[in-house]
């Protein structure tokens, strides 16, 4: 007897359709799980994975999400998706949680962990890790997911690093130093492009990205107490020194003054897709974007370096990335949540090229073994987080608007630094 | 004296007996149960939270914070900061540019398709369907779009236009004083529409026997214009004052995507600054009061203009 390949192409599709109807059936727009379980979680998540407007992202979340179900029977997850408004999203499932409508699990901001932190929101999930997954965290990750009372309270399951992107045909070595990316960005515009762009526009983003500079100097924003100090003692020398840099920058004409507009990582994208950049101040995520944006010639140009310091051995660079949390009493929700958590940190991870938060991670993917890695994990020794400290938006807000009017010509960094401490410390005392 | 002035009316209802049958009938012939779920909906979804907020403007509450205390702080802050004495500045320059701009423009659009439909050129639907379509895109897509126009990288689109025409590329959004024209561009562009139907409705509203006549009298374009058309217009024009300028002065989305209120607070306006102190440093109190500042602005802008219209259309 024989069998044609018709007929084994339809009794494949005949055995297969259940089994794709059956993973259909488990992940919805709003649900992962079959709607009858007995058991269910609210999971409140970004829209850049399991709802990715990316197929393949979407795709492999599906996958993960279909196995961690599967090895959950009885549990269903109804997913909520946040807006990309972060801020506003946070403040919401904040007065939500209050209320006791709040989502059991969600995406946190590691900017606004401190606020969550204070509000004591966040469930401990220290019992669903074993020691050695928490000792694995790098510090800074360690430090920030861990509350008062040595509870690891959320897990920051991907980091990521501001760094200095470069086309080498027209920067050929690393600026190891301001001067040496002053004079390279110069060298750029005598060409006729723009020489370095960084974002100093009204957005956390330029704040963040700037205080790499600030940092690198040893300079400190709060003291222990979590009280702003970056305008006193030496943390005021050094603060000026940094905005000096991007003044010099820009004044010497290395930089366009439009960097005051700049408020947007896509926009740092557009100018090196276009090649009117010879630099620019990115986030490492931007590495994957310029090899799926450029051609492959143009995208081979482009070359990235840990953020220059004031000297070759003064380096920062500011970490940010995404924690998972759990906002429920319930320690069935909380072990669901920390595997959710785990889900994200590791083959999530590896499938969207996030930098993983604890080390081992690097070696156990080999997602992670491109040299664009070997950097980043180097320019992640001088990683700075931010300050956990509920004052925190309201310095970045005056360093945004510090820039601007520094940047623009409005103000000297004396005079904006002085207005900018003013507020600060209005802000602090009215908490 | 004549009996009328006490004579029963024929047709009146009999009246009940008592005093809560007297009320109760009483309130039943009114209007009242009529207004009453109108009412009802306007104080539970408009009133109270507005109520709320006057509430709110007086604790120091922060949006983190589960317990609040009655405070002058926030009030108080305010009325200290040099900050406020910008944003205020801001404010003022942004609306009134707006406001004039869409209003302007928005009358000669009125005034071109009128023109044209008596005159029965084609197309005068486009040009509306054109303009009104600026009018139906959000306010945070319009900002997004301005953004892409106003660009002043090498590829910016008007920039570039600017280039080819051998005009040298202009700081749009990065000079400060050019950002807050910026804002005012985007903003007129978007309400422009409604300006344009609310005074269309109006102009067709105006008897052409009126311009005949001052055809007759040799009245040229300009004395019509002034002495039939502005007078006619002169509810419509205010009416729409009074809504632009509300409309106006509650925007921030725009702004916030266009320039986020930057470079440093140079397009900071009111309402962009109370989202910021609510959503960024969750001063929830400070928020509310200053709301309740906006609020006081738009109630007094709008009084002053009412005042204004004539006194069969207040």
């Amino acid at each position: 007897m024989t069998i044609s390949r018709t007929s084994i192409l339809t009794a494949a599709l005949a055995t297969a359709m259940p089994v794709v109807a059956s993973a259909e059936d488990l992940i919805t727009r709003n649900r992962v799980g079959p709607p009858d379980a007995e058991n269910s979680l609210t999971f409140r998540l970004t829209a850049f994975d399991l709802y990715s407007a990316d197929d393949a992202t979407a795709e492999a979340f599906r996958a993960l999400f279909t196995d961690f179900i599967n090895d959950n029977p009885g549990w269903r997850i109804d997913t909520q998706l946040q807006t990309g408004a972060i801020a506003q999203e946070q403040a919401r499932i904040v007065e939500q949680a209050r209320a006791g409508r709040g989502p059991d699990c969600a995406m946190i901001d590691s900017s606004q962990l401190a606020t969550f932190k204070e509000a004591g929101l966040l469930a401990p999930m220290t019992p669903f890790f074993t020691d050695d997954e928490i000792d694995d965290l790098f510090p800074f990750v360690r430090d920030g997911v861990t509350d008062a009372d040595g509870d690891v309270v959320a897990w920051w399951w991907f980091t990521d690093l501001r760094v200095l992107y470069r086309d080498t045909t027209l920067v050929p070595d690393a600026p190891q130093t301001w001067a040496d990316l002053q004079e390279a960005a110069a060298q750029v515009a005598e060409t006729g492009l723009e020489g370095v762009l960084f974002n100093a526009g009204r957005d956390e983003a330029s704040a963040f990205d700037w205080l790499g500079h600030f940092w690198a100097q040893g300079g400190e924003l709060v003291d222990e107490d979590g009280r702003p100090v970056f305008f006193e003692g030496e943390n005021r020398d050094k603060f000026l020194a940094a905005v000096a840099f991007y003044a010099d920058l820009v004044d010497s004409g290395a930089a366009p003054r439009r960097v005051t507009a700049l408020a947007s990582y896509d926009d740092l994208l557009a100018s090196a897709a276009a090649g009117s950049t010879g630099m620019f101040i990115g986030g490492n995520w931007m590495y994957a974007q310029i090899r799926n944006t450029l051609d492959a010639d143009a995208a081979a140009n482009w070359a990235v370096s840990p953020l220059p310091g004031p000297t070759p051995d003064e380096r920062a660079t500011g970490t940010g990335g995404w924690a998972i949390a759990a906002l429920s009493d319930d320690p069935a929700k909380v072990e669901m949540c920390a595997g959710i958590a785990r889900l994200y940190a590791g083959p999530g991870n590896a499938f969207q090229r996030l930098l993983p938060t604890s080390a081992s991670l690097y070696a156990e993917y080999e997602e992670f073994a491109g040299p664009e890695f070997q950097i980043f994990a180097e320019a992640l020794e001088d990683g700075q987080a931010r300050p956990g400290v509920p004052i925190y938006p309201e310095i970045s807000n005056q360093i945004q608007i510090l820039l601007g009017n520094v940047l623009s010509g409005s103000a000297t960094p004396e005079d904006a630094l002085d207005a900018a401490a003013a507020e600060v410390m209005d802000a602090f005392e009215r908490m | 004296m004549t009996d009328t002035a006490t004579r029963p009316i024929a047709d009146a209802p009999p009246r009940t007996t008592g005093a809560r049958g007297g009320v109760a009938a009483r309130l039943a012939s009114g209007p009242l149960p009529w207004l009453l779920p109108a009412v009802a909906m306007l104080g539970l979804f408009y009133l109270y939270p507005v109520i709320e907020a006057v509430r709110l403007a007086f604790t120091d509450a922060r949006l983190f914070d589960t317990e609040t205390a009655f405070s002058m702080r926030s009030v108080s802050s305010l009325a200290g900061s040099s900050t406020l004495g910008t944003i205020l500045r801001n404010t003022l320059s942004y609306t009134v540019a707006s406001v004039v701009g869409q209003i302007a423009l928005g009358l000669a659009i009125a005034l071109l398709v009128v023109r044209a439909e008596r005159a029965r050129l084609r197309g005068t639907l486009v040009l509306r369907t054109i303009v009104l379509a600026a009018w139906v895109i959000p306010a945070i897509a319009n900002g997004i779009i301005w953004q892409l126009l106003f660009s002043e990288a090498p590829f910016g689109a008007i920039n570039s236009a600017l280039r080819m025409a051998g005009v040298a590329p202009v700081a749009w959004l990065s000079d400060p004083g050019n950002a807050m024209l910026s804002a005012v561009i985007a903003t007129i562009w978007q309400g422009t529409a409604y300006s344009m139907i609310l005074l269309y409705a109006a102009l067709k509203t105006i008897d052409t026997a009126l311009y005949e006549a001052a055809a007759i009298d040799a009245a040229r374009p300009w004395e019509r214009f002034w002495f039939i058309t502005l007078p006619h217009l002169r509810p419509a024009l205010l009416v729409n004052a009074i809504l632009i300028l509300i409309m106006t002065l509650n925007m921030f989305d725009t702004i916030l995507a266009l320039t986020g209120g930057g470079p440093g607070r140079a397009t900071e306006i009111l309402s962009l600054y109370a989202y910021g102190t609510v959503f960024q440093n969750f001063e929830l109190g400070r928020g509310a009061a200053l709301s309740m500042l906006l609020l006081v602005i738009s109630l007094t802008l709008t009084a002053l203009l009412t005042l204004l219209l004539p006194q069969e259309r207040r």
